[in-house]
């Protein structure tokens, strides 16, 4: 008995085999509707608990309640300031990690050149320690003769030798204090500290600072560590009592507090005022040994440092005290307020000096500011750590930045910086409740310090953060338009615009915007739009577009194109893409102004990319977005002019493969609507099938091609035009074929897509009337000798496309067909081929050779286990198709053995497999 | 072959009513046989006279004859006996001041200034016969003032105020100052305990020429009785910086000055000598001509200085 074809009928074997369905009330992918809950479970009284703020970690994802979050930093606040919970060592040693942060920070900020200029006196210090051995008397006097001492010559060093000289200094000065030789190591750390008083290259100061400082502390500790065991051990090394971290005064021991206050004489003796607060500072935390409160000395040096009148220099020295500071257990504030009014002083100082010189002095005193900046916003930073709302009015108050009775700010005197540095630090509910107030202490701060529209833009930015909780919002925004009216500087106008925005959209003053608008628009006109205009550009645009939201609404902003093209470059590249995106994300584009202004921001976004040296994922975004656009254009029923649409865009967007592969997404869509519609219009639907024909061959890839044909094949099969599906077939099996030479290797997913793909394009096959001159298994044929030929084909994959393509002839032979064309102008081929007996035999003979390879085939798999599966896959292929005889038979018992030699004999589809060919 | 005097207190500070307490330590390579073990100890006033302040220059200079305050007392902490090789410790105690003798001296504080010097030692002697060398080692220890005798802390320490203008300066100041002008305020404390520092504030209220540098030097005086004469000189103890540069004006500074241990004591007024002490408030101003002078000799006024002094009594308080 030869080979011949199963009969099947599809349909009763569908409704034998599908599961019985029953319609889904709700989707599955919906969230489920909250149940009611009864007793709360113990997981939700947890969270609950979590919620009340104990916890001090706050997830920004929770619901934004303002007032949660402030009463969770208050209680935070109170956590700090009752540390006895907290123990201190962590205390100390997150604050030390801060204060290595900030310190890593600040060299990073400011780095040097490679040589430096110091004065002789600091290069004398620098020198030769080792050698100079004489009792720290000799070399105080040996000072007073120093005539050099006011010499202004110079000397340049090389960074690095200063440094490494400075490490070595460290070195000394450990080795001395462990070799007993403690007036050694005190005399190098003085040397250390007068390093300080050198501001010969004022760039190199921060990082000489945080080398210096490094020392004194490491001195400070050893003095601290020398003391304790003084005081926990006597003099023979027998141990008197363990100090606990919060120890006190009283239980210090005379010869340990002895000790201490040979110490502090020790430095007491130093002549020069800065080295001299440099070494006392690192060792205040040793005051704990002589008193309880050695808040009192803090204060001290708070106002010694007043003496230095180099303003950088008493900066940095500040800085040091704040840091010193918190070695000390308790948490004062008073001494900072001292220290930023009297850093204020320093400042108005050099204002007014700066004021009253200018020109050649200004330069420098920026770089000096520069240089000051970090101290300020560190000393802001630590004053606003541990304050509540009571405490902060008072402290505005002490700093001179609140409003007197008299309601005037005649005598606020506050500084630019200062003022800016505590805009960022003041809680936002503080900010948001004296909005006003702070705004007008903004407007009566201005001086070169720091910017004043900066201010106002902090202050807009941190008033954004929570907007509902602003008070006076009418009063800021009429404050705010009044302010950059007078503004002549574009910069300064987008800046402050830029930062008050979301507060004018969200309080619905919508009637400034359109003379906001306007401002830039003549500004935009009048200054050239640099970097800085840019980014503010680009800010204020993202606002207007989150706002809006509605592209139209947009559009119908003043000048809003005019000031879109006076932009340029990334910002504007990033602006487009937002536009494009909102404009496609609430469904169609119908409008076709706003059609047209899409395409033109499209295409100069096209142009400002520059595709060729783009990573691809930056090259995707962009490309995306644009065929996003051309996908959501609807001109409705004006179809003509969509296609005309699609023309353009091609024309435009050449360069992008993704928006060619939309054009023929759309296009198809546009030619099955037509279909759908009834109204037959066969010229269109044979324009748009040129179109895509046209069109496909441009696409870079040859798997996408493949695709892209077998879809519009489709479509040419739904409308009954077979010739084309003919040769978009042909097509597709051609780009089969040139897979190989597409660039770049093919990974497993695209090898697996190609084979869906040619399985698709099986199916199609069923219902593609054959010819018997071409032979009707033309096509399977060519696609299972590209197959042979194509080294990617992986034996897994050709099992699967063999035994798709054996599941084609089978149902080619079937009349009725499984499925035909819903056109009747596609014959199927059971009428086309009725009794004709050439056809199912070609079919059969082309079946047969394919049976004949399928064992080596699946021999050819190195895997047993896929080989295994493999052989069942095609056993079960060959059981479905073919009747039971000799032929079929002999194929499936080896593909059997096959199986049965690679997988353990209970695997359930060996058995299965095993049932159904043993049943029939 | 070694031999020391350890201190009961390692600061080494003694009242003159308290036992002097430590030990004697011996290392030796050999045992020795000795006579006695004893210590000596002695407390003087050494006064030295340098000609130039008192203008008769031949006869100035030398010497004066100590005053001794303990005339080498000597105590036997061991009579004769043998001490065996290795380390020995001996330990003493010895009263300083017997309440039955009258000292004809008072126990000052222990000092050592330039021509006034006040110094204990305690010395060990290990008498070992006429053939050997005894081994002998000597260290000073500090006398400070009996407690119960002292007054007590006064809550506030006296306080001068001071002004300091072009005005108040009696030697020839530049041209461009003393037209300018200045101004520096402020007050200071007269009398100071020794245990505490020398407290007080000052502001530079105007300047015409910027400020280079603000010092506040301790100054001792002392006096000799030197025949029919007294012979007072004055020196330099400390320098202490209170304002480096041209500060801001109207800004209080600090003044707080620690006192150097040893190199200060109480005010002393006895017959034959007296130690006193004071402070100078000195300005230094910027100026060409003081770069090429050392800015920190005091006692010559200068054409850019401009200084204040004040006395400065110290007293010991409980």
């Amino acid at each position: 008995m030869g080979l011949e074809f199963r009969r099947r009928d599809y349909r009763a074997e569908e409704q034998s085999h599908s599961l019985p369905r029953v319609p889904a009330e709700s989707h599955p992918l919906s969230a489920p509707a909250p149940r009611p809950c009864p007793s709360p479970s113990p997981s939700t009284c947890q969270v609950s608990l979590l919620d009340d703020g104990k916890d001090d970690f706050f997830d920004p994802l929770r619901s934004v309640n303002g007032k949660m979050e402030l009463s969770a930093n208050i209680l935070q606040h109170e956590d700090i300031k009752s540390d006895k919970t907290v123990p201190k060592e962590i205390y100390a040693q997150s604050q030390q990690k801060e204060w290595n942060s900030f310190t890593k920070i600040l060299m990073q900020r400011f780095p040097v050149s490679k040589t430096i200029s110091i004065s002789l006196v600091a290069s004398k210090d620098m020198k030769g320690s080792k050698a100079n051995e004489k009792s720290s008397k000799d070399s105080h006097l040996e000072e007073l003769d120093d005539p050099q001492k006011f010499a202004e010559d110079v000397k340049v060093i090389s960074q690095r030798e200063y440094v490494s000289r400075l490490l070595e200094l460290k070195d000394e000065i450990k080795l001395a204090w462990h070799a007993d030789d403690r007036v050694t190591s005190l005399r190098l750390s003085i040397k250390v500290a007068r390093l300080l008083m050198d501001t010969t290259t004022v760039q190199f100061y921060p990082n000489l600072f945080v080398l210096a400082t490094d020392i004194m502390d490491l001195l400070g500790d050893l003095v601290w560590n020398r003391i304790k065991k003084r005081a926990e051990f006597n003099e023979d090394g027998r141990f008197i009592c363990y100090l606990p971290d919060n120890f006190e005064a009283a239980d210090i021991c005379y010869d340990a507090k002895e000790t201490c206050n040979n110490w502090f004489c020790k430095i007491g003796s130093v002549r020069e005022l800065l080295p001299r607060i440099y070494l006392e500072l690192s060792m205040l935390h040793c005051w704990r040994f002589l008193l309880d409160h050695p808040m009192d000395s803090l204060q001290r040096l708070v106002m010694m440092i007043r003496g230095i009148a180099d303003p950088l220099v008493s900066a940095y020295c500040r800085l040091y005290l704040v840091r010193c500071a918190q070695r000390l257990p308790q948490r004062d504030t008073g001494y900072l307020i001292h220290c930023i009014n009297d850093l204020k002083v320093q400042l108005l100082r050099l204002i007014s000096a700066r004021e009253s010189t200018s020109g050649n002095f200004s330069g420098n005193s920026i770089l000096l500011l520069s240089l000051i900046e970090p101290t300020i916003e560190y000393i802001i930073k630590c004053l606003f750590k541990d304050l509540n709302q009571m405490e902060i009015r008072s402290m505005l108050e002490a700093l001179g930045m609140r409003r007197n009775q008299s309601d005037s700010f005649e005598n606020c005197s506050c500084i630019s910086i200062i003022l800016h540095h505590i805009l960022k630090e003041l809680p936002l509910g503080f900010l948001c409740s004296n909005s006003f107030e702070m705004l007008h202490l903004i407007e009566c701060t201005d001086d070169f310090s720091f910017e004043q529209c900066l201010n106002y833009k902090l202050l807009g930015f941190r008033l954004c953060e929570r907007i509902p909780e602003v008070s006076n919002v009418d009063l800021i925004v009429e404050k705010i338009v009044q302010v950059i009216s007078s503004y002549n500087c574009l910069d300064a106008y987008l800046k402050v615009v830029d930062a008050y925005l979301d507060i004018i959209f969200e309080n619905q003053f919508e009637t400034y915007l359109n003379g906001i608008l306007d401002g830039i628009f003549h500004g935009a006109q009048e200054d050239e739009i640099g970097e800085n205009e840019l980014a503010s550009l680009q800010s204020i645009f993202l606002k207007l577009l989150t706002h809006f939201a509605n592209i139209e609404k947009i559009l119908a902003l003043n000048h809003f194109i005019d000031i879109l093209d006076v932009m340029y470059g990334s910002s504007r590249n990033t602006i487009n893409m937002h536009i494009l995106s909102v404009a496609t994300r609430n469904g169609c584009v119908q409008d076709p102004t706003v059609i047209e202004v899409l395409f033109e921001i499209s295409q100069a976004l096209c142009d400002g990319v520059d595709f060729l040296n783009i990573r691809k994922d930056d090259y995707q975004h962009p490309a995306h977005l644009i065929s996003r656009f051309v996908y959501m254009v609807d001109y409705g029923p004006e179809v003509e002019q969509h296609l005309t649409f699609l023309t353009e865009c091609r024309a435009a967007f050449g360069s992008m493969s993704v928006l060619q592969e939309t054009l023929i997404h759309s296009s198809n869509n546009l030619a099955v609507k037509s279909i759908r519609d009834g109204n037959n219009n066969i010229n269109f639907i044979k324009s748009c099938l040129a179109f895509n024909e046209v069109t496909i061959p441009s696409i870079h890839t040859h798997r996408r091609q493949l695709n892209l044909y077998l879809e519009t094949a489709e479509v040419a099969l739904l409308g009954g035009f077979v010739s084309h599906s003919d040769v978009l077939i042909d097509a597709a099996v051609n780009c089969l074929r040139n897979v190989e030479a597409d660039d770049g290797l093919l990974v497993p997913g695209d090898v697996d897509g190609i084979t869906s793909l040619i399985c698709k394009l099986c199916g199609i096959m069923v219902m593609v009337p054959g010819s018997l001159e071409q032979g009707v298994a033309c096509i399977p044929k060519l696609v299972l000798s590209i197959l042979d030929s194509q080294s990617w084909m992986l034996p897994r994959l050709k099992i699967k496309v063999s035994c798709a393509i054996i599941s084609l002839s089978a149902g080619l032979t079937q009349n009725p067909l499984p499925y035909h064309a819903s056109s009747s102008e596609v014959m199927g081929n059971d009428k086309l081929f009725f009794g004709v007996p050439a056809y199912p035999q070609e079919l059969l003979s082309f079946s047969a050779v394919i049976l004949q390879k399928i064992v080596n085939i699946v021999l050819e798999e190195s895997s047993m286990a896929v080989r295994g599966k493999l052989a069942l896959e095609a056993c079960n292929s060959i059981a479905s198709s073919f009747t039971m005889s000799d032929e079929m038979l002999g194929v499936s018992s080896k593909l059997l053995e096959i199986a049965k030699s690679c997988l353990s004999a209970d695997d359930k589809y060996l058995r299965l497999t095993l049932k159904l060919l043993h049943m029939e | 072959m070694s031999i020391e005097i350890k201190l009961s207190r390692f600061n080494r500070i003694y009242r003159s009513n308290e036992p002097l307490e430590g030990k004697i330590i011996m290392k030796l390579t050999s045992s020795i046989s000795f006579q006695s073990i004893r210590l000596t100890v002695s407390g003087t006033v050494s006064l030295q006279v340098r000609g130039g302040s008192a203008g008769v220059v031949e006869s100035f200079y030398g010497v004066i004859k100590p005053i001794p305050i303990v005339r080498n007392k000597i105590f036997e902490i061991q009579s004769s006996g043998k001490i065996g090789s290795g380390t020995t410790e001996i330990p003493f105690s010895v009263t300083l001041k017997d309440p039955k003798e009258e000292n004809r001296e008072k126990f000052y504080e222990t000092y050592h200034g330039s021509n006034v010097n006040i110094q204990y030692l305690v010395t060990v002697d290990v008498v070992r016969g006429y053939l050997h060398k005894s081994l002998s080692a000597t260290m000073e220890f500090i006398i400070g003032s009996e407690k119960n005798n002292l007054p007590l802390k006064p809550v506030s320490p006296e306080m001068v105020f001071f002004y300091i203008t072009q005005d108040t300066q009696k030697h020839l100041l530049l041209p461009e100052l003393k037209s300018g002008g200045f101004r520096v305020t402020g007050k200071i404390c007269t009398q100071c305990s020794l245990s505490d520092p020398i407290v007080g504030e000052l502001t530079v209220e105007a300047s015409a020429i910027p400020v280079q540098s603000i010092d506040i030097h301790i100054l001792r005086v002392e006096s000799i009785l030197f025949g029919e004469k007294i012979v007072t000189e004055s020196s330099l103890i400390q320098t202490t910086q209170i304002a480096d540069g041209d500060v801001c004006r109207s800004m209080k500074l600090p003044i707080y000055v620690i006192l150097p241990r040893l190199l200060t004591c109480p005010t002393i007024f006895a017959g034959p000598f007296s130690v006193e002490f004071k402070v100078t408030i000195m300005i230094t101003f910027q100026s060409e001509l003081s770069k090429r002078h050392s800015p920190y000799d005091p006692k010559t006024p200068r054409q850019w200085l401009a200084m204040e002094s004040v006395p400065l009594e110290l007293v010991r308080t409980k």
